[in-house]
């Protein structure tokens, strides 16, 4: 009877523990879209002017640019409609490139997935071995050097070494030749479809993807090092070491994944930044994707474009945070009853 | 212990065999460019034009930036071109045409045996339609504001082409309008067209045919092999927008881009003395200025703004010339790639450029600055080192705006500042967006500012931003920015304007073009600080054949026609043999050899894991 009723209460607490977590992410969400939409409004500059600017346009044009656009209407009513569209998922049309937000958005995505979602793992992998045997044999030679590389890529702002790798990799330095190209995704003319398409646009991936991996990494290595290092003085080590178990296992069984958690909080909230890209390597770059979109909105002004990429950047991150959440206490069991 | 010690030899070699994986992939990806360039034809020549703005759309009524309308120029003709020696007009669609005796009846002579890249002719109904669309059309104008003027425009026939004007105009052989083929933009209506993409199977005229888009990557169009004017000798024309000045100059260094402009003197410098590259400092129709504001008000004359009242003053804004050292700004802004300005047309356009005689312009002089300033009553009676207007004592404190954007325009407004300081002038450099500055001046809110113009072929653009009829209006409460920065205001300045407006004869309307200038130099809304080179770069190792307009010294791209798109080709066909294999050889025998060394390791690997699996 008894440990039937505290069974169920528990249920119902996990359920009421999602539940407000969901509740949570949507009135940010709804916060965000209220706030969007009046962050954009104080940005300087007349988005109808800038589109005629330096050209002959009578007066009566721009207004005519301005109706179209919605911009002569009083504020609250351009909220009004501003609201019920995004909620239709109709994001409106692009000042600049006059096509839907979303369609702009979409051709920008792959490209933004691609480069920062590989990197992210790619990071993640190498920069969690490298965190695990660096702070396991701490002291060594492979955790000195790793410490002092991990410590001078944190440091190392990102543009300078992607140009730097641009330089030495994609014009040659010396004997070395340019082996990958200095930007873009593809060759003009390329078939993508086959397979020297997927190879023309992993050549084209290869040097973004290294400098934001060797970018990214850093974090990985430095978090994953010091939170094991707090384990490995734990008493429950010792003991696993008492009961005979091989070094390789304590590590594995028991260190790791003690160390983990507050890495994946960090993987959990990069992750949420996956889509907003990489500004300012996608800059250097020239690489397609939903940071170089959002630097250019950001300069027109495109209002119905940053409007879109800024709702869909703080999706992500109050969905990867809700995730990060709910796989916290699935981690963790003490987040649960706690 | 041995099992330790079995467990991390194993793991040595499966790093080993990783690290030979890895080899072998990037030897893969090495080649993979290298196997794709073999499929092609080795003759194809494929001209790449790198670009720092991608390009916002391919619909000729949609687009706004530069890089657009190079494109729209390749792909669709005007009726009327400019000719590539002083951009003069020559026939393009239009191999002719007459005026009548009263200056409102144009008759155009369309030319036979131009067709659209679909295969169907070029006819003066596709010329009608294009013109018609625009007049009726709210939106199209937008793009091309030329047609104001225009009375009708009809196709009495296949090839001729009736134009009628409201009034006489030297600028109907000015309209830069791309004629569209109507069988395909009849059914486009005037809705779909505000958001129609015009990326796939686009139908023009001009000497290359759209071929594949890609936003944010690439453009890349055919050769027209027929060409109504001659195919051009490339076979492919690419634009290649690059968020990166640094990437641009490495692709052009590296030969992924054959073509690049607009580029800073420091790394146009070092292009200078790369071999296969050829750079050429072009003259280019823009200029810089130091603006006032000279009393900010609405076209109807209502006074807005908080602009300071001295500079209302023209001896004020005449002693302010005086003390702006022009060559100092071009020898050091500019690196020496410019000339001081004079007129607002820059001194390409020969025939309608101003330059005042020797010892009659605002030669840099300190001295006469300051007995200017002291002449007109501006004097420093506090002691303070700076002047005091003669009625209420308003110190001469200025701000001077200047655009975040442009490294030229902070350091010119540094320079300035000095330049005042000596003539008891106390100037507060004010560095914002170009966005930004655009609302300040529109609100009338500025004393001075630092910015510059890109001036047409034809003068009336230029000459209208300083009518009255060019400053701020109020529309529904709010103010907004016309074309005027200045907020120039002279009657008989507006009376001249609206006389070269209507005179048709080239001489005539130059000559008041001249006295026009002439009246701005002397008024001084601005003090014209100077006229810029574009500094551009090609691959001369791999292209011959560029033209410049003007000719002799004027830019090889981003020209008003395509002269030197038609006429480029490979310096001959030897050299294009040439460097299609010594570019392709070397990255082989890389590919290859890396490919050899990871088989290699990967074998040395496996044998040795193998070995070491046996001992055990």
């Amino acid at each position: 009877m008894a440990t039937a009723a505290a069974r169920s209460f528990g249920l119902t607490a996990a359920h009421r523990r999602i539940g407000g977590k969901l509740l949570g992410a949507v009135l940010s969400l709804a916060f965000v879209l209220v706030f969007n939409f009046f962050l954009f409004r104080v940005l300087p500059g007349d988005p109808a002017k800038n589109l005629t600017r330096n050209r002959l346009v009578p007066a009566e044009q721009v207004e005519a640019v301005r109706e179209s656009f919605g911009l002569g209407k009083p504020l609250p009513q351009q909220f009004a409609a501003y609201v019920r569209d995004t909620l239709s998922g109709d994001l409106g049309i692009s000042y600049k490139y006059r096509r839907p937000v979303s369609d702009v958005i979409a051709e920008r995505i792959g490209p933004t997935v691609l480069l920062v979602g590989l990197s992210t793992i790619l990071s993640i992998i190498i920069g969690l071995y490298i965190g695990i045997r660096g702070a396991w044999g701490r002291g060594s030679v492979f955790d000195r050097m790793s410490l002092g590389a991990s410590l001078a890529l944190y440091a190392m702002p990102e543009f300078w070494l992607g140009i730097l790798l641009l330089i030495a990799f994609g014009v040659g330095v010396g004997p070395l030749p340019g082996l990958f190209p200095t930007g873009g995704m593809s060759t003009p003319g390329t078939d993508m479809s086959s397979l020297a398409g997927v190879l023309d646009v992993a050549m084209h991936l290869f040097l973004p993807c290294l400098t934001l991996t060797l970018a990214y990494l850093a974090e990985y290595a430095l978090v994953m090092r010091s939170s094991l290092l707090d384990e490995l003085g734990e008493d429950y080590l010792v003991t696993a070491r008492a009961k005979g178990l091989r070094d390789a296992l304590v590590l594995r069984r028991h260190a790791v994944p003690n160390a983990l958690l507050p890495t994946t909080t960090l993987i959990f909230l990069n992750l949420g930044f996956v889509v907003s890209g990489a500004i300012t390597i996608e800059t250097v770059f020239s690489w397609p994707g939903l940071g170089l979109l959002s630097y250019e909105a950001l300069s027109t002004p495109d209002y119905p474009l940053l409007q879109g990429v800024f709702l869909l950047f703080s999706a992500a991150v109050i969905v990867a945070n809700v995730l990060a959440d709910l796989l916290y206490s699935y981690l963790d069991p003490r987040v649960r009853t706690g | 212990m041995v099992g330790t010690g079995k467990a991390s030899r194993n793991r040595k070699a499966r790093r080993l065999e990783a690290a030979a994986l890895t080899l072998a992939v990037i030897a893969a990806l090495a080649a993979a460019p290298v196997a794709g360039a073999q499929e092609q034809p080795a003759q194809k020549l494929t001209f790449t034009v790198g670009i720092t703005t991608d390009i916002d759309s391919l619909n000729p009524f949609i687009g706004i930036v530069a890089e657009s309308y190079e494109v729209y120029q390749v792909m669709y003709d005007y009726l009327v071109g400019y000719s590539q020696k002083d951009f003069s007009p020559v026939p393009e669609l239009a191999e002719s045409w007459t005026v009548s005796q009263d200056g409102l009846t144009w008759t155009f002579k369309i030319r036979q045996g131009a067709k659209w890249s679909d295969g169907q002719p070029v006819t003066a109904r596709d010329a009608a339609y294009t013109f018609n669309r625009i007049m009726k059309g709210t939106f199209e104008q937008t793009n091309y504001p030329y047609t104001d003027n225009l009375k009708s425009v009809t196709a009495t026939d296949d090839t001729t082409l009736v134009m009628v004007a409201k009034k006489p105009s030297p600028t109907m052989l000015r309209m830069a309008i791309p004629i569209l083929p109507e069988h395909i933009w009849k059914d486009i209506s005037a809705k779909e067209v505000e958001t129609f993409e015009n990326d796939k199977n686009a139908v023009g005229s001009g000497p290359f045919i759209l071929e594949e888009r890609k936003t944010g990557q690439f453009v890349r169009l055919r050769a027209n092999k027929s060409y109504w004017a001659g195919a051009p000798k490339i076979d492919e024309l690419v634009f290649r927008p690059f968020n990166n000045a640094d990437a641009l100059l490495q692709a052009l260094k590296k030969g992924e881009i054959d073509f690049a402009d607009d580029l800073d003197p420091a790394p146009f410098n070092s292009l200078k003395n790369t071999p296969g590259i050829t750079a050429v400092a072009a003259d280019y129709p823009g200029f810089n200025e130091l603006a006032f504001n000279t009393g900010a008000a609405l076209d109807t004359g209502e006074p807005i703004g908080d602009g300071h009242p001295a500079l209302k003053d023209k001896r004020l804004r005449q002693a302010i010339a005086h003390a702006v050292d022009r060559q100092a700004l071009v020898d050091r802004v500019l690196q020496g790639y410019g000339s001081p300005a004079t007129g607002v047309i820059p001194a390409l356009y020969k025939d309608l450029h101003f330059a005042p005689g020797d010892g009659q312009g605002f030669d840099f002089n300190l001295g006469t600055a300051n007995q200017l300033l002291d002449q007109a009553g501006y004097r420093d009676t506090n002691g303070d080192n700076v002047r005091e207007m003669p009625n209420g004592g308003r110190p001469l404190r200025f701000r001077l705006f200047a655009r975040q954007e442009s490294g030229e325009s902070q350091q010119s407004a540094q320079f300035i500042k000095g330049w005042l300081r000596d003539i008891g002038i106390a100037v507060d450099v004010r560095v914002v967006e170009a966005n930004r500055l655009t609302e300040i001046i529109g609100q009338g809110e500025f004393d001075m500012f630092e910015w510059g113009w890109v001036v047409e072929p034809d003068p009336n653009y230029q000459l209208s931003t300083f009518t009255c009829g060019s400053r701020s209006y109020k529309s529904g409460g709010t103010i907004t920015a016309n074309l005027s920065d200045s907020f120039y205001c002279n009657p008989a300045y507006d009376k001249l304007y609206e006389q070269q407006a209507v005179t048709i004869d080239p001489a005539r309307r130059a000559q008041i073009v001249k006295d026009m200038q002439r009246m701005l130099y002397e008024d001084a809304p601005y003090v014209m600080t100077y006229y810029y080179d574009d500094l551009q770069a090609y691959r001369s190792d791999r292209l011959a054949g560029f033209v410049p307009q003007p000719d002799p010294g004027g830019v090889l791209l981003f020209q008003y026609g395509t002269y030197s798109y038609r006429n480029i080709g490979s310096p001959s066909q030897l050299a294009a043999a040439d460097d299609g294999g010594s570019s392709a050889l070397p990255l082989v025998l890389i590919g290859a050899v890396v490919v050899l060394a990871a088989a290699g390791a990967l074998l040395v690997v496996r044998r040795r894991a193998a070995t070491q699996d046996e001992r055990e």
